[in-house]
């Protein structure tokens, strides 16, 4: 193990950015971020899509079950006849 | 970076603070800019892969993990799409290859740093690092460069800290090597100017 070439190595000069380009690539990310946390609050809330999905299912199945009833109701009455 | 400081600026990335994207931007540009470049041998692609990389962060800034390190992070990702530019070229440099051979010569590209370098040592360096493997330069620019530890640099080339250990000391090696080479190679000048009218 050399230690003195891996000093060397951290002493090489760094690359020298281009102020303009990356001063373009700093404000092009600077406003998509921007854009995509005020896309990401005008969303809907997780909350309320939760609340969306878990009464999706109960409706449906409340609404099978008066159809069902309804269905039962009408056979029976037909029976009776 | 302190630990503290970078955790606070990946919360408040993840809620889309351009604040703490202009910190991170500042912090790590020149880094990631002189690591392709080396990895690259080419500036224009190098500052492709870079804008690209300031990009995906952008991009993924809201799914960042809490606990995520910046710097193993933007490094794995500029590592990552020079690997997939590299996959690309091959094809191409393959199918160029025979044409070049066509001809009469060749000569080997200098590098930014290697006309830029300030002394023969820095020199001999660049040189030396240009010709090597990809999977050497890149361990000796991700610690002995860019400074990452061993832990970050292993998690930036998908290897395991020990592996990544190894792959660094045959680097070193390879690197050592190649400069004795250089430097026995190397006409001292005095005897290139010695008169020779006697």
């Amino acid at each position: 193990m050399s230690e003195p070439l891996m000093r060397v190595l951290a002493e090489l000069p760094p690359a020298e950015p281009d102020a303009v380009s990356a001063e373009g690539i700093r404000l092009r990310c600077r406003a998509e971020l921007v854009q995509r946390a005020s896309r990401a609050a005008a969303a809907p809330t997780p909350g309320m899509h939760d609340r969306i999905n878990v009464w999706q299912p109960v409706i449906a199945v409340l609404g099978i079950a008066y159809l069902a009833e309804a269905v039962i109701q009408a056979l029976r009455a037909a029976l009776m006849q | 970076m302190e630990r503290d400081t970078e955790l606070a600026l990946v919360e408040r990335l993840r809620l889309g603070d351009p604040d703490a994207f202009d910190v991170v931007y500042s912090t790590f540009h020149t880094h990631l800019l002189t690591f392709l470049v080396r990895l690259s041998r080419r500036r224009d692609v190098a500052e492709d892969l870079l804008e690209e990389t300031w990009l995906r962060l952008v991009k993924h800034a809201d799914r960042l993990r809490p606990d995520t390190r910046l710097g193993a992070w933007l490094f794995t990702v500029a590592r990552n799409l020079h690997v997939s530019y590299r996959r690309s070229r091959m094809l191409e440099d393959s199918a160029a290859t025979s044409l070049i051979a066509l001809w009469p010569f060749s000569s080997a590209r200098v590098s930014p740093f290697e006309a830029a370098a300030a002394s023969e040592l820095q020199r001999r360096i660049e040189r030396a690092l240009a010709a090597m493997p990809d999977a050497s330069r890149e361990v000796l620019l991700l610690v002995g460069v860019a400074g990452l530890d061993i832990s970050d640099a292993a998690d930036v080339c998908g290897i395991t800290p020990e592996a990544l250990r190894q792959r660094l000391h045959r680097a070193r090696e390879t690197l050592s090597k190649a400069l004795e080479r250089d430097a026995a190679a190397q006409v001292p000048l005095g005897r290139m100017t010695s008169c020779p009218n006697r």
